[in-house]
C-alpha cells in the first residue's frame, strides 16, 4: 500500500526523513507504533532488552484495568445471561438457557435488523460528511488546524444525553425550527421532524461523527502531501489523484472511523428514545427496558450477548481487512 | 447515583416530571449500575435466605443525622431546613432515579434511614423482610392519614401498614391539547384512538401503564398475566399503533412542545405542567370512565437503617399539616392527609381530575406484583407491543 511504502526502507520515526516539514515528522512519530507493528524491522528488534522490560511494566496497569473492568464485567454479563431473578427482581446466577430461548421472539430479529440498518447508514453518512471536513482541516487548516479540531471536539464534552434532549426540544412540532419554517411557508401544520427514521439516524450521525473525523484527520495529516503533488505531476486530474492516491492512503483511517462509529451506533438507545417513535425502536432500547422496567437483567444480558455476537462478526471483518492491508504494506 | 444519570434532571427545572425524565436519564447509568447491583447478586439456590429482623419497636428520638434517600426534589428544601433547625441534626441527602436503582443500592449494602418506595416495591421489600416496623401510635398526626384515608390502614402492599406510611398518590389519565383537538373528549380510553389525533398520540413508555390501559378498556384486570387476556391486550394495542407517534414517559414535555396532541399521562406530571405552561387553558386532563390505574408511594425505614429514631421523627415532622402543605405545593402530588385536600384542589384547579379522593383508592386499580411466570408473560407481551 502506498503510505507505508513511501517511507523508504530506512527505519521510520528516528528523524532521518529530512525532506519533511517538522510538523509532518512529529505526526509521523505519533503514528509510529501503527506502522511499526510489522516484524522484520531491524532497528526495532535491536532495541535493548531492558527497554522491552520497561514496556512490559508500563503495560501492566492498563492490562489490569482492562481485565478488571472490561473483561470482568463482560464475564459478569455473560454468566448472568444464564441466570434468573429472585422475587425482589434481583438477578441470580444459575445455569439456564431460558433467556436465550426467549430471544427466538421475532420482534428481536426485526429490531436487530433495523438497528443494523441504522448503524450502517450512520457509518456511510458520517463518512461522507467527515471526509471533506477532515480533508479541509488537515490539508488547508494551516495554523488553525488545532483550533478547528478543538472546535469539533469540545462540544462533545457536554453529555450526549443532554445534547440529544436539547435537540428533541428544538426539533419538536412547536419548537423554534418548525415554527420558523412554518412562518416562511416551508413547512405545513402536519410537518414533523421528530419520531421519524430520518431524525433517529440524524441523531446517531450527530452523536458519533466526531469518531469518524478524528481518525480521518489523523490519516490525512500523516499522509505525505508530496504524494498528491506526484499524482499531479503524473498528469492525474484532481479527481483521479483523489481516488488513486488520497483515498487509498487514508483507507485505514476511514475503516477505523467506521468501526468507531458503527459500534456505539448499533447499541445506542438515546437517539431512538428521544428522537424516534414506535417504529424506530432499536435494540439498545429493548436492552434498556429489560434492565429497568422489566427488571429482567438475565434476559437483558442475553440480549446484550446477542448484540455483542453481531458486533463481533463486524469486528472480525474489520480485523481481517486490516491484516490484509498490513500484509500488502509489507510487500 | 452517577453524575450522568443526574445531569439531565438538574439541567431541566425541578418542575420537570421526575418520573418521566429521570427514567430516560437513568438509562445512562446502566453501565455503572451493573457494578453496584452485582454485589446484590447471589447464586440461584431456591429460597432466599433472609433473616427475620426489624420487628422490635423503634424508639422515636434523635439517634444521629438523617440519611435520606428519595427521588430528586421530592421534599421542599424549606422543610429540610426546618427539621434540621428544630432537632439540631443534619439531613444527608441522596437521590435515586428509579425504583430499580433504589433497590440495587440497598442490595449493595448501602445504609439509609428513610426511603420512599412505590406500593409495588414496598410489597417486595416487606416480603423480603427489608423494612423496620413503624408504630403508628407514635406519630402525632397519624390519625389524619389512617383515620380518614382508611384504605391505607390496611393496604394490599403492606398488611396493616405495619412497615410503611403513605406519602403521595397519583392516577393515570389522558392529557391533551385543546387547541389541537378540541375542548372536550369523551372521557374514555377510546379517546386515544380518535381519528383527529391520529399520528400525534403518545402512550407512556411503561409496561404496566400501557398493558393496563388496554386491559381497562377491555374490562380486564390491570395486572393480568393470563395468556388469553394478554393476547387480547396486544391485539387491542396493535390497533392503536397506527395512531401512535411514540412511547414516551415525558408526557409533560410532549404536550408543551406540541409533539403530542394527546398522551397518556400521570396526574402529578399534569399538575406540574400547569406551573410551566404559558397558557394553561390550552391543556386538558381527563380520567377514563373505564378506570384509571392508581399508584402511591410511602415512607419506609430499611431494616439496616443506622438512625431509625431520627427517621421516625422525620416522618412525624413531614406529617405536620404545615409541612404537608408546603410539600404538596412544591411537588404537585396529592398526599393522603386529611386537611390537605383544599391545598391540592387549589393547586390543580384547571385539572380537577388530578385529585385522588379517599373513595377512589382501590386495590384492583393498582399494578400488583406477579410471580416470575406472570412477570415474564407481561414482559414478552410488552416487547411485542413495543417492537412490532
Amino acid at each position: 500500500m502506498a503510505t507505508q511504502n513511501t517511507a523508504e526502507p530506512a527505519p521510520p520515526g528516528l528523524g532521518e526523513e529530512s525532506g519533511r516539514l517538522p510538523e509532518d515528522g512529529a505526526a509521523d512519530a505519533a503514528g509510529g507504533p501503527r506502522g511499526n507493528r510489522s516484524p522484520g524491522r531491524p532497528a526495532r528488534s535491536s532495541a535493548s532488552a531492558g527497554g522491552n522490560r520497561l514496556w512490559t511494566v508500563l503495560m501492566l496497569p492498563g492490562t489490569l484495568w482492562m481485565t478488571a473492568f472490561l473483561i470482568g464485567s463482560l464475564v459478569l454479563v455473560a454468566t448472568l445471561a444464564l441466570g434468573t431473578t429472585d422475587p425482589l427482581g434481583n438477578p441470580r446466577f444459575g445455569f439456564r438457557l431460558e433467556n436465550f430461548s426467549a430471544l427466538a421472539e421475532p420482534a428481536y430479529l426485526e429490531v436487530m435488523l433495523r438497528s443494523l440498518g441504522y448503524a450502517l447508514l450512520t457509518c456511510v453518512i458520517c463518512l461522507l460528511i467527515a471526509y471533506p471536513v477532515a480533508y479541509t482541516i488537515a490539508l488547508h487548516g494551516g495554523r488553525f488546524k488545532t483550533l478547528l479540531i478543538a472546535l469539533i471536539v469540545v462540544p462533545f464534552f457536554a453529555n450526549y444525553l443532554v445534547r440529544m434532549y436539547g435537540w428533541s426540544v428544538v426539533l419538536s412540532d412547536d419548537g423554534p425550527l418548525l415554527q420558523g419554517l412554518r412562518a416562511i411557508g416551508l413547512a405545513s401544520d402536519g410537518t414533523k421532524i421528530l419520531q421519524t427514521g430520518t431524525s433517529v439516524v440524524a441523531g446517531l450521525v450527530y452523536g458519533f461523527i466526531v469518531f469518524m473525523i478524528i481518525p480521518l484527520y489523523a490519516a490525512l495529516e500523516r499522509m505525505d502531501v508530496a504524494l498528491i503533488e506526484a499524482g499531479r505531476d503524473l498528469y492525474g486530474g484532481p479527481l483521479r489523484t483523489f481516488f488513486h492516491v488520497t483515498l487509498p492512503a487514508t483507507r485505514q483511517g476511514a475503516a477505523a472511523g467506521c468501526v468507531l462509529v458503527f459500534l456505539p451506533a448499533m447499541g445506542d438507545f438515546v437517539s431512538a428514545q428521544l428522537l424516534g417513535g414506535p417504529d424506530q425502536i432499536m435494540i439498545g432500547n429493548l436492552i434498556q427496558d429489560k434492565f429497568f422496567q422489566g427488571q429482567n437483567w438475565p434476559l437483558g444480558s442475553a440480549l446484550t450477548m446477542l448484540l455483542l455476537a453481531v458486533l463481533f462478526l463486524g469486528m472480525l471483518g474489520y480485523l481481517r481487512r486490516a491484516r490484509k492491508d498490513e500484509a500488502e504494506a509489507l510487500r | 447515583m452517577s453524575p450522568e444519570a443526574l445531569s439531565p434532571s438538574t439541567w431541566m427545572s425541578r418542575h420537570l416530571s421526575r418520573r418521566s425524565l429521570l427514567r430516560t436519564g437513568s438509562a445512562a447509568a446502566v453501565g455503572l449500575g451493573l457494578g453496584t447491583a452485582a454485589s446484590g447478586c447471589g447464586f440461584d439456590s431456591g429460597g432466599s435466605a433472609s433473616q427475620k429482623t426489624g420487628d422490635e419497636p423503634i424508639e422515636m428520638k434523635i439517634d444521629g443525622d438523617l440519611v435520606y434517600f428519595n427521588w430528586a426534589d421530592f421534599v421542599d428544601p424549606a422543610v429540610f431546613a426546618g427539621f434540621e433547625k428544630e432537632y439540631d441534626v443534619k439531613v444527608v441527602q441522596s437521590n435515586f432515579d428509579s425504583m430499580e436503582g433504589m433497590v440495587a443500592k440497598l442490595n449493595a449494602g448501602n445504609k439509609y434511614d428513610i426511603i420512599f418506595p412505590t406500593a409495588k416495591w414496598a410489597e417486595r421489600l416487606v416480603q423480603g423482610n427489608r423494612l423496620r416496623r413503624i408504630d403508628h401510635s407514635q406519630l402525632r398526626n397519624a390519625d389524619a392519614v389512617f383515620g380518614h384515608y382508611d384504605y391505607f390502614a390496611d393496604p394490599w402492599y403492606d398488611q396493616g401498614s405495619r412497615h410503611t406510611v403513605p406519602f403521595t398518590m397519583y392516577k393515570t389519565g389522558i392529557g391533551w391539547r385543546k387547541d389541537k383537538i378540541g375542548d372536550d373528549l369523551s372521557g374514555s380510553w377510546d379517546d386515544l384512538w380518535l381519528s383527529r389525533a391520529k399520528g400525534r398520540v403518545f402512550v407512556l413508555d411503561d409496561r404496566d401503564e400501557v398493558l393496563g390501559m388496554a386491559a381497562l378498556k377491555r374490562g380486564l384486570d390491570v395486572s393480568t398475566s393470563d395468556s388469553d387476556d394478554l393476547s387480547e391486550i396486544t391485539s387491542t394495542l396493535r390497533s392503536l399503533r397506527p395512531h401512535l407517534r411514540g412511547f414516551s414517559s415525558n408526557s409533560y414535555n410532549n404536550l408543551l412542545t406540541g409533539n403530542a396532541a394527546m398522551t397518556q399521562a400521570w396526574s402529578g406530571d399534569m399538575a406540574a405542567m400547569l406551573n410551566e405552561a404559558k397558557d394553561p387553558s390550552k391543556f386538558g386532563f381527563e380520567i377514563a370512565k373505564e378506570g384509571a390505574p392508581l399508584n402511591s408511594d410511602c415512607y419506609a425505614i430499611p431494616s439496616n437503617a443506622p438512625h431509625p429514631g431520627t427517621a421516625m421523627l422525620f416522618i412525624d415532622y413531614l406529617l405536620r399539616p404545615e409541612n404537608v402543605r408546603k410539600n404538596i405545593e412544591y411537588i404537585g402530588y396529592p398526599m393522603p392527609v386529611k386537611g390537605s385536600e383544599d391545598t391540592y384542589s387549589a393547586l390543580v384547579e384547571p385539572f380537577p381530575s388530578c385529585v385522588v379522593s379517599a373513595d377512589e383508592l382501590k386495590d384492583d386499580l393498582y399494578f400488583h406484583n406477579g410471580d416470575k411466570q406472570a412477570e415474564r408473560a407481561r414482559d414478552a407481551a410488552w416487547t411485542r407491543v413495543k417492537a412490532s
